[in-house]
Order: C-alpha cells, then sequence, then structure tokens
C-alpha cells in the first residue's frame, strides 16, 4: 500500500525526465546495435524460408463450409458410362488420325453436345500479340439446371492440350468431359446450371472463352460474343487426363498473379478422391515418400554417395519432399502464372482446380474419374454462397497439410523490416556530420597541459530532390525498355536489341551521377540519401507485395534484401566498377542469361495480363540499379 | 531531421519562371484532355465518399430535371447550393474542377505572402511562393526536402479526387479562401467564405473559431514566441453574429432552391452526423458502425463527433498566438478523424505544411510520417481490390489500410503539434556564418 501511495506521490516531473532519459537511452542503444539487429532480422527472416517446408510450421486441412458435405452421397456413375467414355475416346483417335483443323474439332464437340440435346455453340477468337497472331475455337454446351432458374453455374472443363506438356493431348479428359455431359443431364438433382468447355490449345483457349463469357474482351482479343451465356460461375473444374491410366490424382491450383482458390475446394476434392473414389490425392504430379518406397532415391535430390541413414531417414524424405512442392508452388506464383487452364478461372472470381491424372499403368481409369467428378460436383450443388469460408492464402505442403499466412508472410516481412531499419539509419547517419575541434578548457585548462579535443555532432541538409529526380528517371528507363521489349522490332532483331539495351541501361545510370550535386561538408553525401530511400522504397515493396503474392515477395527479399542493404562506395574506382556491374547483371542480367524467360514472360503479359514481365521491369530492375549508382556515386 | 530553413535565398532569388501560371495551365490541360482510367478514379472509394462523389452529384441532378426530389431516395447528400449551380448556370464539367484547384494554389500562395508580411502586390514571383504553388499540388517528400521549386510533382491525394470531380475540391477551395480572407483581414469576405465551407461539409465549423480569432489578431508568424491573445472578445462577439446572419442566408436560399422544405438538411448534414451509408472509405468510422449493434449507434455517432469538437479550445488555448497554425492542427484533425473521410482531407493538411516553413526544422519524425503515408497509399488501393474485385480478403483487410491512415494522419498531426511548441524554446546554439549571412540553427550533442 504504502509502495502505491509513494508510486501516486512521485513528483511528476521527475518522472517525464526519467521518461526523457529512457527513451533517449533505448534510441541510442538501437542506434549503436542497428548492423547487429539488421543482421539478425536478415538472418531470422532467411532462416525462416529455408524452415517453411519442416512438417512443424503445417497443420492439418480441414472443412470450413458446413455445407459442403464432401464424400456424403451415393454416385450414380457406372461401366455403362465408362462405356460411352471409351467411345468417345476412341472417336477423338479417329480425329487425331484423320488430322482435322482446329475449326472442324470444334465443329465435332459441339455436334456431340448437340446430340445431347444441350445448347451448344462455338467460339472463334484471335489473339493479336507482337509475335504475331494466335487464333483457335472453343466449344461449350450449358445444361440448364432443372431446379433452379440458372442464375449460378459450374464449369467443367477440358483442354485440347494437356499440363503434362511435350505436346500430349488431353484426349482422355475431352472423352470424360463429353460423356459426363450425357451423364449428368439425366439427373434432376442440379441447382446449378453445368457449362461443359473443351478449350482450344493450352491456354488461350479457355482465356477467350471467359473474356467472351464475361464481357471483358480486351483490345488485342478479337471475338464474337458467346451465343448461349448462363448465370455467375461460382466453381469450375479443370480435368487434364493424357496419359492411358492413373494411380493418383493430382490437384493444380495456382492461378495467374499469385492468387489461389478457396482451400475448401481442394479440401472436399481430397475427402472425394480417397472415400468416394478411392484414389489417393496429390500436390501436383508429386508422389509422396511413402507411395516410393523403392524409387525414392530416384525422386531424391540427395546423390547416392551420401550414407544410407541419411537418405533413408523419414524426416528428411518428409522435408525434401514438401520443399519440392513449396519450391514448385513458388515458381508458379512468383512468376504469376498458372500451373494448369483452371488458374485462368480466377481473375473472375471462380474458385477452380485442375484435376490431373499422374500418368500410370494402373489402377485408376475412367471409373473412378467419372464417380469422383460427380461426387464433387454433388457438393459443389451444395452451395448456397460462394466459397468464402476456408483460406485464400496458404502453402499446400502436402496434401494434408498446409501453412497458414501467419506461418509463412512473417519471413518476408522481417527481411522488409530489416531493409526498412537499414534505410531509416542511414537517413539519420546522413542529417549528422562529426566536427573535430580543440577546445580550450577554462579553469581546468591549467591541470592538464595538452589541449582537448571535442567532437561536435553538427547537423546537415538532407537535400532529396536530385536523389528522387535520379530514382524516378531509372523507373523511367525501366517503362521504356519494358516498351521496347514488348515491341514487334524487339522480337524481329533480338540479338541486335539485347546487347543494345544492356549497353544502354548500364551507360545511362552513370549519366544520371551528373545530376546529383558533388559532395560538400555542408550537405549530406547524395549516395547516402539514395541509398537510405532506395531501402525504404525497396522495403514498402517487399512488405505490400507480400500480401498481394508471397512468392514474389520471397523472391524479391532473397534478390535486394542483402545486395540492397551493402551497397556502398569503395575507395578504389575499380571495386566499385565491379560492384556496379554486379548490380547491372543483378537488374538486367535476365535479358542474356534466361532469353525462354523473357520470351515467356511478356506472352503470358500480352495475352494473359500477367503483371509479372512489367513488374520486374519497372519496379524491381530500377530498384537494385539504384543501389549500383549508390556505388559509383562514391567512387567519383 | 534538422532543415536549415534559408530564408535570405528564399527571399531574394528572383528571375525564375513564375510556377502558378504553368501550373495552372497543366491542370486545365488536365482537365481537357481525355484521360483513361477516369472512370474507375470516380468509382474510386479512396476519393470519393457518397457525401462528394460526382456520381451521386449525377444522380441528384438527374432527379432534379425529372421533378423528383433528390433527398427522397437517401443516396444524394450534397448541398442544395450544389445542386443549383449545377443545374441552372453551369453543367458539372472538369474545367471547373480544375479552375477551383487553381483557386485553392492561387490562397495558399497569398496566405503564405500574409504570413511573411509581403506586399500583396509584388510583381515578381520569389522562388519560396513558387515553393508554395508547386506545393498545393507537390508531395509532401519534396516539400520536406527541399527549398528548390524546379520540380512540381502533383500531390496525389489532391490531384486524383480533383480529377475523379469529387466535390471535395470544392470544400478544400473554400477552406483555403476563408484563410486567406482571414490573414488578409477580411473579415466578411472571410466569414462568408467559412459559412460556404461549413454549408458543404458541417465538419468544418471547427475551424470557425481559429478564422474569428485570426480576423482579429495577425497571420505572422508568433509560435516562437508564444504569447497571451490580445484581441478583444467583444470583436469575436460581432464577428460571430455576421458569421451566423451569412449563414443563416445561405440556409435559408438552400430552403428556397428546395422549395421551402427542410428534407435537404436531414441528408446532407445529417448524413454526416448521422453516418446512414457505409461505404467503405479510408477513415476511421465506417468499419465501427458496421459492427455495432443498432441501440448503441446514437450513443457512439454522438462520442464520435464530439471527440472531434473536443479538439478546438485545447489546440485554440495552446497556439492562442497563432491563431492560422492553430486552423492547420484542426485541418489536421478533420483530415485524420473526420466522418466520411477521403484523402482530399489529409492531402489539404499535408499541402498546408508548406506555409509553416519554421517549424519544418523541428519536426521529429518527417521520414516516420512519409513512410507511413507511403504505405497507406500503396496499401489502400490494394487491400480494396483484394476486398472487393478480388474476393480474397474481407472488410478486415480494408480497414486494416485505412488504420494505417489513420496512423500516417497522427502522425502528420502529433509531429505537427509538437514543432509548433518546440519552436517556442529555441535553440541550444544560434551561430552566425559569415558567408551569405545564412541563419543556421544547431544543436549540439556531445
Amino acid at each position: 500500500m504504502d509502495r502505491i501511495r509513494t508510486f501516486l506521490r512521485r513528483p511528476k516531473v521527475d518522472a517525464s525526465i526519467a521518461r526523457l532519459r529512457r527513451r533517449r537511452r533505448a534510441a541510442a542503444i538501437l542506434h549503436r546495435n542497428l548492423t547487429k539487429f539488421t543482421t539478425a532480422l536478415f538472418i531470422i527472416g532467411y532462416t525462416w524460408m529455408l524452415l517453411i517446408p519442416i512438417p512443424l510450421l503445417s497443420q492439418g486441412t480441414y472443412i470450413d463450409e458446413n455445407a459442403l458435405q464432401p464424400a456424403q452421397v451415393n454416385t450414380y456413375w457406372n461401366w455403362g458410362d465408362v462405356h460411352t467414355a471409351d467411345l468417345h475416346l476412341y472417336q477423338l483417335d479417329g480425329i487425331i488420325d484423320r488430322n482435322l483443323t482446329s475449326e472442324q474439332r470444334a465443329e465435332f464437340f459441339r455436334t456431340e453436345f448437340s446430340k445431347l440435346g444441350l445448347a451448344a455453340s462455338t467460339q472463334n477468337y484471335t489473339f493479336t500479340t507482337s509475335k504475331g497472331t494466335i487464333s483457335g475455337n472453343n466449344a461449350y454446351a450449358v445444361m440448364s439446371s432443372p431446379r433452379a432458374a440458372g442464375t449460378e453455374a459450374t464449369v467443367i472443363s477440358a483442354s485440347w492440350l494437356s499440363t503434362a506438356g511435350h505436346g500430349a493431348l488431353n484426349v482422355r479428359g475431352i472423352s470424360a468431359v463429353l460423356s459426363l455431359a450425357a451423364f449428368l443431364k439425366d439427373y434432376s438433382l442440379w441447382a446449378k446450371d453445368i457449362v461443359f468447355v473443351i478449350s482450344d490449345d493450352y491456354l488461350h483457349g479457355m482465356h477467350a472463352w471467359l473474356n467472351a463469357y464475361h464481357g471483358t474482351i480486351p483490345s488485342n482479343l478479337h471475338t464474337d460474343p458467346l451465343e448461349h451465356i448462363s448465370g455467375v460461375i461460382w466453381t469450375a473444374l479443370n480435368i487434364d487426363y493424357s496419359g492411358h491410366s492413373f494411380s493418383h490424382l493430382g490437384v493444380f491450383h495456382e492461378g495467374l498473379n499469385g492468387r489461389l482458390p478457396n482451400q475448401d475446394l481442394i479440401n472436399s476434392f481430397r475427402l472425394i478422391s480417397h472415400y468416394t473414389g478411392g484414389v489417393p490425392m496429390t500436390v501436383y504430379d508429386h508422389l509422396e515418400p511413402a507411395d516410393l518406397v523403392d524409387r525414392w532415391s530416384e525422386w531424391s535430390v540427395l546423390p547416392s554417395w551420401t550414407p544410407a541413414f541419411i537418405r533413408r531417414s523419414p524426416q528428411l524424405q518428409q522435408y525434401e519432399y514438401r520443399a519440392r512442392n513449396v519450391v514448385r508452388h513458388i515458381g508458379y506464383q512468383a512468376r504469376g502464372t498458372c500451373s494448369g487452364v483452371h488458374g485462368l478461372f480466377h481473375q473472375f472470381r471462380i474458385d477452380a482446380i485442375t484435376l490431373f491424372a499422374v500418368p500410370a499403368k494402373g489402377p485408376h481409369g475412367f471409373h473412378a474419374l467419372g464417380k469422383i467428378v460427380e461426387s464433387t460436383l454433388r457438393t459443389m450443388n451444395n452451395l448456397l454462397e460462394r466459397l468464402h469460408a476456408s483460406f485464400f492464402f496458404y502453402i499446400l505442403t502436402s496434401p494434408g497439410t498446409f501453412l497458414k499466412i501467419g506461418m509463412f508472410l512473417p519471413s518476408a516481412i522481417l527481411v522488409s523490416v530489416a531493409m526498412l531499419f537499414k534505410g531509416l539509419g542511414e537517413w539519420v547517419d546522413a542529417g549528422w556530420v562529426r566536427e573535430v575541434s580543440e577546445v580550450s578548457l577554462k579553469g581546468t585548462g591549467s591541470l592538464e597541459k595538452e589541449p582537448k579535443t571535442k567532437d561536435m555532432w553538427r547537423n546537415r541538409r538532407r537535400p532529396m530532390l536530385s536523389v528522387l529526380i535520379t530514382m524516378v528517371a531509372t523507373h523511367v528507363l525501366g517503362v521504356l525498355v519494358f516498351n521496347l521489349l514488348c515491341s514487334r522490332r524487339f522480337d524481329e532483331n533480338r540479338s541486335f536489341f539485347v546487347p543494345a539495351i544492356l549497353a544502354a541501361v548500364s551507360m545511362v545510370p552513370p549519366a544520371l551521377l551528373l545530376l546529383l550535386p558533388k559532395n560538400t561538408p555542408e550537405v549530406a553525401p547524395s549516395s547516402v540519401l539514395l541509398k537510405s530511400s532506395n531501402l525504404c522504397l525497396a522495403s514498402t515493396v517487399i512488405s505490400i507485395m507480400s500480401l498481394l503474392n508471397f512468392s514474389l515477395a520471397a523472391m524479391l527479399a532473397l534478390t535486394m534484401g542483402v545486395p540492397l542493404a551493402t551497397s556502398s562506395r569503395s575507395s578504389s574506382t575499380t571495386t566499385s566498377l565491379l560492384r556496379y556491374a554486379a548490380y547491372c547483371i543483378l537488374a538486367w542480367g535476365w535479358l542474356v542469361l534466361l532469353p525462354e524467360e523473357v520470351e515467356s514472360a511478356i506472352w503470358n503479359w500480352e495475352v494473359l495480363g500477367v503483371w509479372f514481365a512489367p513488374f520486374i521491369c519497372i519496379v524491381y530492375a530500377p530498384l537494385v540499379m539504384q543501389a549500383g549508382i549508390v556505388c559509383l556515386q562514391g567512387s567519383s | 531531421m534538422r532543415l536549415v530553413v534559408d530564408r535570405q535565398q528564399l527571399n531574394t532569388m528572383d528571375g525564375r519562371p513564375a510556377v502558378l501560371p504553368v501550373l495552372v495551365c497543366f491542370r486545365l490541360l488536365l482537365a481537357v484532355l481525355p484521360l483513361p482510367g477516369q472512370h474507375l478514379l470516380k468509382h474510386d472509394h479512396q476519393i470519393n465518399s457518397p457525401l462528394t462523389s460526382y456520381l451521386r452529384l449525377k444522380e441528384g441532378l438527374w432527379m432534379l430535371d425529372n421533378n423528383v426530389d433528390p433527398y427522397m431516395g437517401g443516396s444524394f447528400h450534397h448541398s442544395p447550393l450544389l445542386l443549383s449551380v449545377f443545374s441552372t448556370i453551369l453543367p458539372p464539367i472538369p474545367i471547373i474542377w480544375a479552375v477551383s484547384d487553381a483557386v485553392g494554389a492561387w490562397a495558399l500562395l497569398r496566405i503564405w505572402r500574409a504570413r511573411q508580411g509581403l506586399s500583396l502586390h509584388k510583381a515578381t514571383t520569389s522562388t519560396a511562393e513558387s515553393l508554395i504553388v508547386s506545393a498545393y499540388v507537390s508531395s509532401q517528400r519534396v516539400k520536406y526536402a527541399s527549398n528548390q521549386p524546379s520540380s512540381c510533382l502533383l500531390n496525389p491525394y489532391l490531384l486524383f479526387p480533383s480529377l475523379a470531380l469529387s466535390t471535395s475540391t470544392f470544400e478544400n477551395s473554400f477552406t483555403l479562401l476563408a484563410l486567406m480572407f482571414a490573414s488578409e483581414g477580411k473579415p466578411s469576405s472571410a466569414l462568408l467564405a467559412i459559412a460556404f465551407t461549413i454549408h458543404l461539409s458541417p465538419y468544418s465549423i471547427l475551424l470557425l473559431l481559429p478564422i474569428l480569432m485570426l480576423l482579429i489578431t495577425s497571420p505572422t508568424s508568433q509560435l516562437a514566441s508564444p504569447r497571451p491573445f490580445h484581441g478583444s472578445i467583444n470583436r469575436i462577439a460581432s464577428l460571430f453574429g455576421e458569421f451566423m446572419l451569412y449563414w443563416l442566408v445561405l440556409v435559408g436560399a438552400a430552403c428556397i432552391i428546395t422549395d421551402g422544405s427542410w428534407s435537404w438538411m436531414k441528408a446532407s448534414w445529417g448524413a454526416s452526423l448521422t453516418l446512414p451509408d457505409l461505404t467503405p472509405n479510408p477513415g476511421l468510422w465506417w468499419y465501427f458502425f458496421t459492427e455495432m449493434f443498432d441501440h448503441f449507434r446514437p450513443f457512439f455517432l454522438m462520442v464520435f463527433s464530439v471527440h472531434l469538437v473536443i479538439y478546438i479550445l485545447p489546440i485554440c488555448i495552446k497556439f492562442q498566438h497563432d491563431p492560422l497554425y492553430a486552423a492547420f492542427l484542426l485541418i489536421g484533425v478533420l483530415g485524420t478523424f473526420k466522418a466520411y473521410l477521403t484523402l482530399a482531407d489529409p492531402g489539404l493538411f499535408l499541402s498546408m505544411i508548406s506555409l509553416f516553413p519554421e517549424v519544418h526544422g523541428y519536426l521529429r519524425h518527417p521520414i516516420v510520417t512519409t513512410l507511413l503515408h507511403l504505405h497507406a497509399a500503396f496499401l489502400l488501393p490494394l487491400q480494396h481490390v483484394l476486398w472487393v474485385s478480388e474476393g480474397r480478403g474481407n472488410a478486415n483487410f480494408y480497414y486494416a489500410a485505412s488504420l494505417v491512415m489513420g496512423m500516417a494522419g497522427g502522425a502528420g498531426l502529433v509531429d505537427a503539434c509538437w514543432a509548433g511548441m518546440r519552436i517556442a524554446l529555441g535553440d541550444v546554439k544560434v551561430e552566425l556564418e559569415g558567408k551569405g549571412q545564412v541563419a543556421r540553427w544547431e544543436v549540439a550533442q556531445e
């Protein structure tokens, strides 16, 4: 009681002074240990990224939306329907043998749908890109729901080419869609319209169809409005079955620009696949270590000379399996590409996945696939509102486990915070200059013979204008380069333009140096100011990007984190020139080193609207170049 | 951050091209050119609130044309004065917004001249004045960082609402006009302007007291030497009477325009007090009231409104020696805590920082404020897209972004308060250098 009383009686002035002192001391400690602090943040952030695949961070998946009720229905798909599918497959084989054109194919599919009594039509489309035009034909049919007004719809689709690549045709997927159309129309259970789409080629067919369906036709797409329209599409399943039979059903879920479907869709599909079809689900076409008991060493990245107890360690195998899934996920998401045709649906707020029949010698075929799709449709049919309950931000580490956003986001955020602190530290340092002056001490001077030197901290101006102009100029340069990359001339004279662009982007920043004022003691050196604002801007970009597209943010944290934080002027000109060259390669080296990536990124931008290519040219590369200018600025 | 304010240099550097005409021409050009994305801007929730949206204004005009009472449906909240101006005198064309922006920039310039005690009819435009002009349209970082006017980045918080034809542009211009007339000692014009402002947005009542105080004192900077208020209280009372007269005339005019009906009062003024439309905006109100049970609503509406009014007296008492600064701080309060906040409200506060170069050196954390604004400006549209268009996020995402905006506004406000009081304590050491007679404030640290 007495203690509380004395606490209350304590004179307020002292408390305020103590608080001010405490605050100043805390700031001083923070400033003195800033390097240690940021290094620790960097290390924690990067280690966290490495730890994302460990099972400890993951948790089990679960169904969040009660309406879904997965795997709770009897299915009616039977061997008779499998026979229909086989007949369609036989016809499709004939089509391939006869080498029909895209238009004739679409007409064939339309006739097949019409024979079933569905409202069917075809769609012709043409995309104009810098590399010429792409055209094709889609076929689609709308099955009106017997139970509702047709304001909502579900899509079942198959593309002509398979995700498997190497020109593999998705013939079995298409036969499955055709036979499912014949099968599903006999039942009166459907509360949503079912739209069957057989899209041309791999991605652009479905992209044209979806844009025409939603009336968002971009300027480079030429197509007529669709003849038949249904309601708002809520969910979609894309079937990809290119092999002879399959052992597992793989789920591909990444969409354009890093968007993911609601996790409830994947989770209910997993339960249905397991309990209704008896087919295990996998993530992508990666089989789990338990499924590859004998053959794991063929998959593993560990070289054969590592001791057997390491290679056979279940923990390590589990880590490697999950790491493989995470890396593949990041590969799709960071580039903003979709992992299959389903990814095109996401931009229209449609939750969609691709069911990939992992090619194998057995044991499953049309029978299991039909049952699973039927049951999944019944589950999606139960929905009363859009899928919203479960997660939209997650990393699927294995079929049954995932990471919540809180378990992976901090890794990138910590790196960005480290950069922010580093930038703020540079800003504070830029504002002060230390002056050593001789002070004649009055009175005490007689006791000490030698004159005392006294450190004076004097503040100086921090003119930001020229620094900001430099930064804006690098970004404008990025815009120019990006426009050049998207032009037809670049594509025609690649061998001339690539070195020309590289020369231009490495020569212009040194010219910008003339803009920056000469160093004087009156004002802070512009290289420090440039570094400070560069770090602050890069940190903002990373932390904001981490919400939109975590994988891209993590990649930015890797490529920009340490390099930007350690950019500094060097005393020798050669070293700084070398450093500048290193930053140039980090910023623009992909032009030479990864020509296929450049081509596909530009195709993705022009046709699918993936903003990865403009982001790299306009945001990422200029930020790295600014760090390069910091190195040059000091040396001159 | 310690910025050296080089007044000598600011005042004497003449002969540069006048920035105001150039910028005004630029702004007029923007109004005339068909810009891409204007359609998106008009639908953007960050820069249009239900009270200021151009689309709602058009809807009201359409209803008026078709002999429907615009205030019946509950979707129209603009003042009858705007309705009458745009239905009879002028159609709502973009050029009006550009002119309003130009008037605002001109008013800001005149306020600066009055505060610096410069002649009002000076022929040449000094460097500092062009800085002020660019400040109305320039971003905060440039203002902090430099006293060179050569760059005129446009202040996005003010430019975008104006391009989206949001009526907040008119509110801001009237506010600046009121402050301008008050600084120049023209009571009637100032009171009429503030009456218009309060008529358009009732929360501007916060600015009435500092404007009355400004009318009977001088606008020159007294921050460094605080002293008790020396004007006569009776004068304030008579000025207040004059203001009431103008205000009642405006109310009467509005009633005549709406055929003697009072329904417009509930629809336009009532909207900002009772918050009937919960369209999301960067402010802090809407989320609370979407979550609230109905029987708590009146109480919390009262709390939120009174919270705004509470700031008037403390700020006016603390800054009684410099009412212009008090008005500036109250604009900052409005730009943080107002109902139906749009980016134009914090934008006015940020642009006005340039009026007070003497406090720039005493701001404690301008870079933190800048970074918070940078984050907020990126996060608000992003979270809005995640929630509304992509469907990945939800209302909490956008509210988190608006909290960042609130933190940015709060940080700017607290820092401005700090700097305004800190300047009175003076510096530890003032040193005069021989070269060019540059006064520089220094703090010695051992």
